[in-house]
């Protein structure tokens, strides 16, 4: 909502007003980590923290430099986990969306897998890696398995409950003028869930990052993903490639989150006006 | 219009939810027949299953005992011969007004482009050109409700069935609505089941007024309105009728309160 109101006011405004709000925006944005970034380097070069090992945030930037630059070896990194996520992240979305509907409108096979699915929600994906390693290998196929089964939960579980709640009377009055099963499914009560849809592919992608970052740590024939590139950074002792690796996953979870998420969102539920009833 | 044979047969029809101490019986052998073309007003002490019985006829739920035959068929499901208008209007936020009017159509065999010809003519019919591609939300409460006749009514069902549909609006909102729906019904000439427990409501808009009982409901008994069209809230024809049915009414709603 608040978004829209946003949006009314700068249409009404002058460009050069707005590309001065633009600019207050980005210094509200970036003053934060001006301030945290200045103290963390105050704090490490006149000692007043006693650790050496930690590098100070200009000697992470000088590495993140030579990474993208000099090396060239961090877009290989990411573009690889970025393949792994969006393979292992889509199945999640589609399995997820799909188990998530069949258990809503299927009470027998709710009440009987439920439990099943409450239990396997609290597991922290990475326990699932060691057994992935075994089972699967120790390659890809362990990764996007473990990014599959970070999303998945919770994007099923978020899927249930968003079908679940669909308002009783658009679904009779779907039914009323004659439509069941798919396209009911596809014209009700998929858009009628999709504001807890779409909160279940915000935590999902969340989690399996994450669960991509592990996996890739543990899997002995992965060579290349940022979180290799942090695993790795440990034998040549380096932290500030480490703090690269944790700069580059902050980052891309953000934009994912930003870009894809909040514009599926606004061109979406937002524009329907289901956010507010809520 | 056939005087003889009646459009909807209630017969007997009970409807109990839960199983037995926790058992509630909403309705309890109802028989009452709904006349073609004709504007019934159901009305009841709340809680009395009047909306129930609406649901019945719609076949969202089916009756514990009894059946409910819409043109000689037994109704056991929802189907595309009735049409319905909510309380709570239950449009589709993510369909435009036209979206939500061309549903019925485009799902009952119509083509796009027959479907949004019939749609724009409903749209129009209840005056809301200009409002084809605007979203329910950004909508009054009296405009959804106009955007819910239209769609109800669009795939031309037998009878339209309203489930106390103006009860969410305003009080001057409320009597525009009464003139439109007065308006649209001598316009179409559709069967017209509406639910509402307010008696000046239902005696401005009725040509025959069906009173419940208080739980568990059922028939309590039936005023006609003969009262000719445009009608005033205050002739004094109008203002008996209201004593007629308020009469009715006060028992039952003394009976309800009393438990």
């Amino acid at each position: 909502m608040r978004v829209g109101v946003d949006q009314e006011r700068l249409e009404g405004m002058s460009p050069r007003k707005r590309v001065n709000r633009g600019l207050i925006r980005a210094r509200e944005f970036l003053f934060p980590f001006l301030v945290v970034g200045l103290s963390w380097e105050l704090l490490v070069r006149f000692q007043v923290i006693g650790l050496r090992t930690l590098p100070p945030p200009s000697a992470i930037l000088v590495e993140f430099w030579d990474l993208v630059w000099n090396k060239g070896v961090l877009i290989h990194h990411l573009s690889r986990s970025l393949y792994r996520l969006t393979i292992g992240y889509l199945l999640a979305v589609g399995l997820g969306i799909a188990v998530g509907t069949l258990l809503a409108v299927r009470k027998t096979l709710r009440e009987m897998f439920m439990p099943i699915l409450s239990m396997l929600i609290s597991v922290p994906t990475i326990a699932w890696v060691p057994v992935l390693l075994i089972t699967i290998g120790l390659g890809d196929n362990t990764v996007v398995t473990a990014i599959f089964l970070g999303g998945f939960f919770a994007i099923a579980y978020n899927t249930m409950r968003g079908i679940e709640m669909v308002n009783k009377d658009q679904v009779n009055a779907a039914r009323l003028m004659g439509v069941s099963g798919v396209k009911l499914f596809a014209s009700v009560l998929l858009p009628g869930s999709l504001v807890s849809i779409i909160t279940g592919l915000r935590l999902g992608i969340g989690y399996s990052w994450r669960a991509l970052v592990g996996g890739e740590m543990l899997s002995a024939l992965v060579e290349w993903g940022i979180g290799k590139m942090i695993y790795q950074a440990r034998f040549w002792n380096s932290v500030a490639v480490m703090f690269v690796g944790l700069m580059v996953i902050s980052v891309s979870g953000l934009l994912l989150d930003r870009v894809l998420l909040k514009w599926l969102e606004k061109e979406t539920v937002e524009r329907w006006g289901m956010l507010a009833e809520r | 219009m056939s005087e003889s044979t009646p459009i909807i047969e209630i017969r007997d029809v009970g409807k109990a939810y839960g199983k037995g101490s926790a058992q509630v019986v909403a309705l309890n052998s109802v028989n009452l027949d709904i006349t073609s073309g004709e504007l019934n007003v159901l009305i009841g002490p709340s809680g009395c299953g009047k909306s129930t019985l609406l649901y019945l006829m719609a076949g969202f739920e089916k009756p514990t005992q009894g059946e409910i035959l819409l043109d000689g068929t037994i109704i056991d499901r929802p189907g595309p011969d009735r049409g319905f208008v909510f309380q709570d209007y239950a449009l589709f936020p993510w369909k435009t007004v036209l979206g939500n009017v061309m549903f019925g159509l485009i799902n009952n065999g119509w083509s796009k482009r027959e479907a949004r010809e019939v749609a724009l003519e409903y749209i129009n019919l209840v005056n809301l050109d200009g409002f084809e591609h605007a979203y329910p939300h950004t909508l009054s409460g009296g405009m959804k409700q106009r955007v819910g006749i239209a769609r109800a009514l669009a795939y031309d069902p037998k009878v339209l069935l309203m489930d106390e549909p103006f009860g969410a609006l305003d009080a001057q909102t409320r009597k525009y609505m009464q003139q439109e729906l007065v308006r649209v019904w001598e316009k179409t000439g559709k069967t017209v089941v509406f639910v509402t427990h307010s008696v000046i409501e239902a005696v401005f808009l009725a040509d025959r007024i069906i009173v419940m009982t208080a739980r568990p409901g059922t028939m309590k008994g039936c005023v006609e309105v003969d009262l000719p069209r445009p009608r005033d809230y205050t002739g004094r024809s109008y203002l008996a009728i209201r004593e007629e049915v308020l009469d009715l009414l006060e028992e039952e709603v003394a009976r309800s309160l009393q438990r």
